[in-house]
């Protein structure tokens, strides 16, 4: 009895995170499934979107959900710059050369950051107060960010979907060459995908920042869940990446109230490797 | 003037040459084959012409500019299209989609209604599977979309490639005969094919490639009655 109250209590915080480790993973997996590089600097990107809201909010004064905006279009940018700088030009060579240049990008900006914000932790200091739910008390927070995230996720979809330059990265991720071919500029699409993939990223970092405390390498954590929902939802699929991190974050409810929250990782990473060697697709079946 | 001119090109794949030094000319609004055996560098002229492959020595003219160092995506704007041996759809995306990808180019763009309808005239199953995924196509049904996807970008030039490979004849004439009505649209097109007889017999003038050279060339009803032709690819 004292389980399932428990139970109730911890689980839609863990669905409404769900939600937002959802978006982090969209970021990481757009960037692999269309160019098939995987961005180790996911992490410090995720991160820099956490100071990002910090630095909006504490020093400007800007309502964290209006900082989105400014945050979102300098991660677009911040992902072309990475994109043509480091991943360009060895985006035709051996997996190995675009792991390091991914990791490189993730190094430096980790050492910067180090440098500038030292690693002591930081914390935005808002609220929205939060109301009960039977047992459980839903944060404001996290309930508006579990609903930015939807909105997230929808409106990728419907720009890979509906429009133009959406179908021109699904012609990418499907057959660079042949979209090549057709008179799509490729290379602009890749620059493109990169810096969407980033913006997700730095979203996901900035909606975390309104209820966790952080540092520079907070983004690591998120990084790796990130790769756990892409094994699970499947690659450059927003609506899988979305259930995927409603699975993640369903587990993260369910696992406290049986053993110690120490353990969430051990489970979640077992459950990847599992996944890895029963179903290597993924579970809804993606295709690399 | 040649509306397409390629001029002595070489190229080949890392330190393996493949062409060496290959000449070819299509005269505006005609049909041209290139016919040759398996390995010979049908494939990597088409390649190297648009561009995804870089030539070593050599130059690629179309409409009298110079185009030799230009991307494949710019040549496809000119009106320089090729349709990739093996289809190589959009697997993941629907019938229609392929179609709309294909008129991805600025100048094909506006002219989408169009191209749409001429293409369902000309393949109907097409305009029946429109919603279907290509990968779920049959391989005759691929094939038409690639030529048809090849159309939607409003070719001036449409080079493809290797059109009967494993087809079934009655599927292969249907798509020889969606040519000629190509040709009557004013469409200048370089069929790369290794049924020789079957190109001969509906090009106007035709190249035979042999290693990385071409070895003959003739208008194609002269080439067909060649001695050397008929022994060692028609097997006459």
């Amino acid at each position: 009895m004292q389980q399932i109250t428990l139970l109730l209590t911890s689980l839609p915080d863990g669905i409404l995170l769900g939600f937002v480790y959802g978006v982090a993973a969209m970021g990481l997996t757009l960037i692999w499934g269309v160019m098939n590089v995987i961005n180790l600097a996911h992490g410090p990107i995720i991160a820099l979107g956490m100071f990002g809201t910090f630095f909006l909010f504490i020093r400007l004064g800007i309502n964290p959900y209006l900082g989105l905006v400014p945050i979102a279009i300098a991660g677009l940018l911040l992902g072309v710059v990475i994109y043509f700088t480091a991943v360009h030009r060895v985006i035709n060579a051996p997996h190995l050369s675009s792991l390091l240049a991914t990791f490189s990008v993730n190094m430096i900006i980790i050492g910067l950051a180090t440098a500038a914000l030292t690693t002591s932790p930081y914390n935005v200091d808002f609220s929205l107060g939060g109301f009960k739910l039977g047992s459980a008390t839903i944060l404001g927070t996290r309930l508006v960010a579990a609903l930015i995230a939807i909105l997230v996720t929808g409106a990728l979809y419907l720009f890979l979907y509906r429009t133009r330059p959406g179908k021109f990265i699904r012609a990418v991720t499907n057959n660079r060459a042949a979209a090549e071919l057709m008179g799509v500029p490729s290379t602009r699409i890749l620059a493109l995908s990169f810096g969407l993939g980033t913006m997700l990223a730095a979203v996901s970092g900035a909606l975390i920042a309104t209820f966790f405390p952080f540092n520079i390498l907070s983004g690591g954590g998120y990084e790796l869940k990130s790769f756990v929902i892409g094994v699970l939802g499947g690659l450059g699929n927003p609506i899988g990446a979305l259930i995927g991190g409603l699975i993640l974050g369903v587990l993260e409810g369910i696992i406290p109230t049986f053993m110690e929250t120490s353990w969430v990782p051990v489970i979640e990473f077992g459950l990847f490797v599992v996944i890895l060697l029963v179903r290597p697709k993924g579970l809804f079946g993606a295709k690399k | 003037m040649p509306i397409l001119e390629i001029n002595d090109v070489s190229s080949g794949y890392g330190e393996v040459q493949i062409l060496w030094g290959s000449s070819l000319a299509l005269e505006q609004g005609k049909l041209t084959c290139l016919v040759g055996g398996n390995g010979v560098g049908k494939t990597t002229l088409l390649r190297t012409v648009m561009g995804l492959l870089r030539p070593w020595n050599g130059t690629i003219a179309f409409q009298g500019q110079n185009v030799s160092r230009m991307p494949a995506f710019t040549k496809a704007e000119m009106g320089l299209v090729m349709v990739p041996e093996g289809r190589q759809l959009f697997t993941d995306m629907s019938v229609y989609e392929n179609l709309e990808m294909g008129a991805s180019n600025k100048r094909a763009t506006p002219k989408l209604k169009d191209n749409l309808e001429r293409v369902y005239a000309m393949f109907p199953r097409l305009k029946e599977r429109q919603a279907q995924k290509a990968g779920t196509l049959s391989g005759g049904e691929q094939q038409m979309l690639a030529v048809a996807r090849g159309i939607m970008a409003d070719p001036v030039v449409l080079m493809i490639d290797e059109l009967s490979l494993g087809l079934a004849p009655v599927l292969i004439l249907s798509l020889f005969e969606s040519l000629k009505a190509l040709r009557e649209l004013g469409i200048t097109i370089l069929l790369v094919e290794q049924n020789v007889q079957m190109a001969l017999a509906i090009s106007d003038y035709g190249y035979v490639l042999a290693e990385g050279k071409v070895e003959l060339q003739g208008p194609a009803r002269e080439l067909i009655r060649n001695e050397h032709v008929r022994e060692a690819y028609l097997g006459l």
